[in-house]
């Protein structure tokens, strides 16, 4: 005789017990998991936008950090970097559900409703973890004050950076006793030591890579030289627009030239690429020291080139911020100011990023110096060119992506230097006549823009 | 019953009249009740999720609101007034508007032709049918990343199988070009899929009898498979221009969420969230996802306007 068959409905009936019965053994699984892993007693969550090396070199911090700290319990998340990551934040920040701590470019603090979103660092529970206003830079700490509260701790600054290849150009004649690039003071010259170099570039690549047809990498490389021209983009108060569009034309025109002459191209090879199969110059970020150092390159790295007499070169800063929280305080918080105060003060390991650390003492230290290119060129700091101090401006904010366009559409021949030049004074005056969201009032009506 | 003059019709007669009613009010009453409960969790979670968010909407584009939400200010038009003079919104629209000319038309055609050609097709069927449909399963993201390999200038796969040196993505006059291509491949397997199906229905009867009247092939294409598809290409070209005046995440994925060379793939809904997110211009982004909205809407109801008028023609 052969068993009973069970019916459908007690089939169905036993698989359903069994999955409430299994949920409830996972659900106390988990609950034992999170038990042990909330043994720490701090738990800090942390937000960053590092992929890539730096992101590499982020996370190697982060564990040192944790080894250091056993009591702490880190839980970091990598977002996408640029306008997808500044979202992301804001909301968090305006729906309460911001995290214990964050990294943000510099320049969009002003932007970022200091007092809404953001919440100002304890200075002295920062100087209780060693951080102090003297480790840095004055021009770098003003930028991160707003109302006189800090509202940015700087971890880096980085740079546009000129990196050329020393076989080729030692073959061209462009090297100094050293063996660095020797020094040019104008246009002139510039386009000469681009003209030797022409000659010894072995196959297809370009000579230059200059990015002409990237909005970001154009506004940062016109803001360079629109800066050693003296130019200013706003009043100090940000409420007048002192754009001079003679200037503007005369960058532009130096930008152009690199095409016309046939120096560089616009068809979007990658430049980075282009420098390892032998272009004698790229005009990067040194975010890119890397890839090249990954290559094998005999390569060296300076600032963009002073060919308008004063050196000046384009710099944002990551920094470390505090996410606005209703109820900030406490070991998270203390937490947070310690992580911070922790990557901060060990930037040398950050530093093999290509990326200049914010903190002074670091750049005396023996590892730091023994980083190539890295260490020469920390004169970048010296002279730097920053985006104005407005809430539309700063890394990938409104005034980049506004007028990188109209800078590119010159670099590439579609439109006259003198007429993008124009342009550009009508997108600042536009913005500058915007009310700031975050404040609801325009610049010109008394809402200050830092 | 309905010829009675109810005024002077006999008691018994308005009686029962009187009951028909209420039977009828009853039965009305009851199957609202029940079906009611049926519609309601459709009607609660359609209010909550659209209702409720368009009427905020509408609200928040006559204010100021940034962000965070709070310190908003009633200011009646000026958003209105902002956005109908702004030039990026003219040329935003124009981009979209642009990109939908473009794409419609071929998606059309070619949505057609690949579905004649499953359908005649005899040997292995189903892979023609996935192969066509496939693209369409893929995230936008994963086909706006695809494409930026392929029309890569230096690496690319398409300037080197068509020998061609243009950069794609990075010139204003083939950009917006680009997305077109990018979503003609992503997405013709929907209309593909809708034009084979309305293939497949129409009754084999009809091409034998046109067959035995001595029609040749073309004839058959032209009297009785366009006539029977009329419906569906109605229903692609509606539904294809809907989608087509909202592209948004193929053209920010192809150019790394920027606006394009020259600012030329920046969509309508790129604008939007730009103003919205970027610049946490909350009410202006409002207001300009109303204008879009009444927009796209005149086109829908312009396109059931359209179409019924024809059907009434057709009677």
């Amino acid at each position: 005789m052969s068993p009973p068959l069970p019916s459908r409905r007690g089939v169905l009936g036993s698989i359903g017990a069994l999955a409430v019965a299994g949920s409830f053994g996972l659900a106390a699984a988990n609950r034992s998991a999170s038990a042990i892993a909330s043994d720490a007693d701090v738990r800090v969550r942390y937000w960053n936008l590092f992929s890539g090396g730096d992101g590499a070199n982020m996370i190697a911090m982060l564990d040192a950090f944790r080894a250091a700290n056993p009591r702490a319990d880190v839980k970091d998340s990598t977002l996408q970097w640029g306008n997808p990551y500044y979202t992301k934040l804001a909301m968090a920040a305006s729906g309460n559900r911001a995290p214990d701590l964050a990294v943000m470019h510099l320049g969009r603090i002003p932007g970022f409703a200091p007092g809404q979103l953001l919440d100002p660092w304890d200075v002295r529970l920062l100087a209780k973890y060693g951080v102090r206003e003297a480790d840095f830079d004055p021009v770098l700490w003003k930028r991160a004050l707003i109302d006189g509260k800090l509202y940015g701790l700087p971890l880096d600054i980085h740079a546009q950076l000129c990196f050329y290849r020393k076989d080729i150009c030692q073959k061209a004649g462009l090297l100094d006793a050293d063996g660095d690039l020797a020094d040019v003071t104008s246009p002139e010259e510039w386009f000469k030591a681009l003209k030797a170099a022409k000659k010894a570039v072995k196959g297809d690549v370009h000579t230059i890579g200059i990015k002409a047809d990237e909005p970001n990498f154009s506004w940062w490389f016109f803001l360079s030289f629109y800066t050693q021209l003296g130019g200013t983009c706003l009043s100090a108060d940000g409420r007048d627009v002192t754009f001079e569009t003679d200037k503007a034309t005369q960058v532009l025109e130096f930008l152009r030239r690199h095409l016309t002459d046939g120096f560089s191209t616009a068809i979007g090879i990658a430049d980075a690429e282009a420098f390892v199969n032998g272009s004698a110059f790229t005009w990067e970020g040194n975010w890119s020291v890397p890839v090249f150092s990954g290559a094998k390159l005999k390569y060296g790295a300076t600032p963009l080139p002073p060919v308008f007499g004063r050196p000046a070169t384009h710099t944002e800063s990551h920094c470390f911020v505090l996410p606005h929280q209703s109820r900030r305080g406490g070991a998270t918080n203390e937490g947070a100011h310690q992580l911070a105060a922790y990557v901060v003060k060990n930037a040398t390991a950050w530093a093999r990023g290509g990326h200049i650390p914010a903190h002074l003492p670091t750049l005396d230290d023996k590892k730091y110096l023994a980083l190539k290119p890295q260490s020469e060129y920390v004169s970048a700091m010296d002279h730097m060119a920053v985006e104005p101090s407005a809430w539309f401006a700063g890394s990938t904010g409104l005034l980049a992506q506004r007028i990188g366009p109209v800078i590119a559409s010159a670099n590439v021949g579609s439109a006259k230097p003198d007429a993008t030049a124009r342009r550009m004074k009508d997108v600042l005056e536009q913005l500058v006549a915007m009310k700031n969201p975050m404040e609801g009032r325009s610049a010109t009506e008394g809402g200050s823009a830092a | 019953m309905s010829a009675v003059d109810t005024a002077v019709a006999p008691a018994a007669v308005r009686s029962t009249l009187a009951a028909d009613a209420d039977s009828l009010r009853a039965r009305l009453t009851r199957r609202v009740q029940h079906g009611g409960w049926f519609v309601a969790p459709f009607l609660a979670l359609f209010a909550l999720f659209v209702l409720l968010p368009i009427g905020r909407g509408l609200w928040l584009s006559f204010t100021d609101a940034n962000i965070s939400g709070t310190g908003a200010r009633f200011v009646g038009l000026d958003n209105y007034r902002e956005a109908l003079a702004s030039p990026l919104l003219w040329d935003s629209l124009g981009h979209s508007a642009y990109f939908t000319l473009l794409v419609v038309p071929c998606i059309v055609v070619l949505a057609f032709l690949l579905a004649m050609l499953a359908h005649h097709i005899e040997r292995a069927k189903w892979l023609w049918r996935l192969c066509f449909f496939a693209p369409f399963l893929l995230p936008s993201t994963v086909a706006g990343n695809l494409w930026q390999w392929l029309f890569n200038p230096a690496t690319g796969m398409i300037n080197h199988v068509f020998g061609l040196d243009t950069p794609w993505l990075t010139q204003k006059s083939t950009a917006l070009l680009a997305v077109v291509i990018t979503t003609l491949w992503w997405t013709v397997g929907f209309s593909f899929l809708l034009f084979l199906a309305a293939l497949q229905s129409i009754p084999r009867h009809l091409y034998e009898a046109a067959e035995l009247d001595g029609a040749g092939a073309w004839q058959r294409m032209v009297h009785i498979t366009l006539p029977m598809l009329r419906n569906i290409t109605g229903l692609v070209i509606t539904l294809q221009i809907l989608a087509s005046l909202q592209v948004f995440d193929q053209a920010v994925v192809m150019q790394d969420f920027g606006p394009g060379p020259e600012e030329s793939t920046r969509t309508f809904v790129q604008y939007t969230l730009e103003e919205g997110f970027t610049s946490y211009r909350v009410g202006y982004a409002s207001a300009i996802s109303i204008i879009f909205f009444v927009l796209i809407a005149a086109v829908a109801l312009g396109r059931m306007w359209l179409l019924r008028k024809r059907e009434e023609g057709v009677r």
